[in-house]
């Protein structure tokens, strides 16, 4: 059986959208912001578990805990993207920046879309959670600034499938 | 027609003036069988500028940044014989007539020097590196 990749080749695939409301942050929505000039994004859906040993068998066993979501990123940094545009009455995040809703712990939504997730049949995920993890770099070397950033998901994150 | 060379060519004018080496805008070629700068002593001729493009981020939404590597060459033949009375303030102010070039990541000049028979020509480079 020959599967099927999905490509990020086309420039409107691998986006990540930030909104206020679910609706806003899927991909496509209106006044979502979606975060330009990234590098690479990982989705992190990593399942908590604990390992324990009995006397009666020579491997060890585990149950599982809480899921531990995040999605965690590199990008080059946007000037209105990181500070905020000042100008979208509909969406906190987009109007006061990434730096500003990190600080003020704003539990915002969002969507990671595998593929562009506005075709029936494509694929995102979504979620709501944090912004952590902004550090700003600039060197002489790299020439422009880049950061990390972390969005720690606050419960599952959900699969949507389009349709 | 270049800014970058355009730029260099009215400061190496002005970096120059009232030196025995003089400033033409016109390219290096060859006529007659010879480049200009070993027909036309003691004037400087500034080459073309060449470009190298190469990508310095590739980002998934494909504005991609760029790294532009501008290298230029200039050309003076003198006297072997007799050097000029002023040819290391002829070689600083010519070395430092990159500053002219701003917004760079880098900004090199630094030269060479080829003799032939009784002549020597002072090869000058210089190379600035920018974002795009």
């Amino acid at each position: 059986m020959t599967g099927t990749v999905i490509n990020v080749t086309s420039g409107s695939q691998a986006v990540l959208t930030l909104g206020t409301t679910q609706a806003m942050a899927a991909p496509g929505g209106t006044n979502g912001l979606v975060v330009p000039l990234m590098q690479d994004v990982t989705v992190s859906a990593s399942t908590g578990s604990t390992r324990y040993s009995t006397l009666d068998s020579t491997a060890s066993s585990a149950f599982t805990t809480v899921n531990e979501n995040s999605v965690s990123l590199n990008m080059l940094v946007d000037g209105a993207t990181f500070f905020g545009d000042g100008a979208n009455a509909s969406n906190d995040i987009a109007n006061k920046g990434l730096l500003q809703t990190s600080k003020e712990k704003t539990e915002i939504n969002f969507s990671v879309a595998f593929n562009e997730g506005n075709t029936t049949g494509e694929y995102y995920v979504e979620g709501t959670g944090f912004i952590s993890g902004l550090t700003p770099t600039a060197s002489i070397d790299a020439a422009v600034w880049v950061s990390p950033m972390e969005i720690i998901v606050n419960g599952e994150l959900t699969r949507v499938i389009v349709s | 027609m270049s800014v970058i060379r355009d730029s260099l060519i009215t400061q190496l004018t002005t970096n120059l003036s009232g030196s025995n080496v003089s400033v033409s805008s016109e390219l290096p070629f060859t006529s007659g069988g010879e480049e200009l700068y070993n027909k036309n002593m003691k004037t400087l001729y500034v080459d073309e500028e060449q470009i190298d493009q190469e990508t310095l981020y590739e980002v998934l939404d494909r504005n991609n940044v760029a790294l532009n590597t501008s290298t230029l060459n200039a050309y003076v033949t003198l006297d072997a014989k007799t050097q000029l009375s002023d040819i290391n303030s002829i070689i600083a102010n010519v070395l430092s007539a990159k500053s002219v070039i701003t917004n760079t990541i880098t900004s090199e000049s630094d030269y060479e020097t080829d003799m032939d028979l009784d002549k020597i020509t002072y090869t000058f480079a210089f190379r600035f590196d920018k974002t795009v």
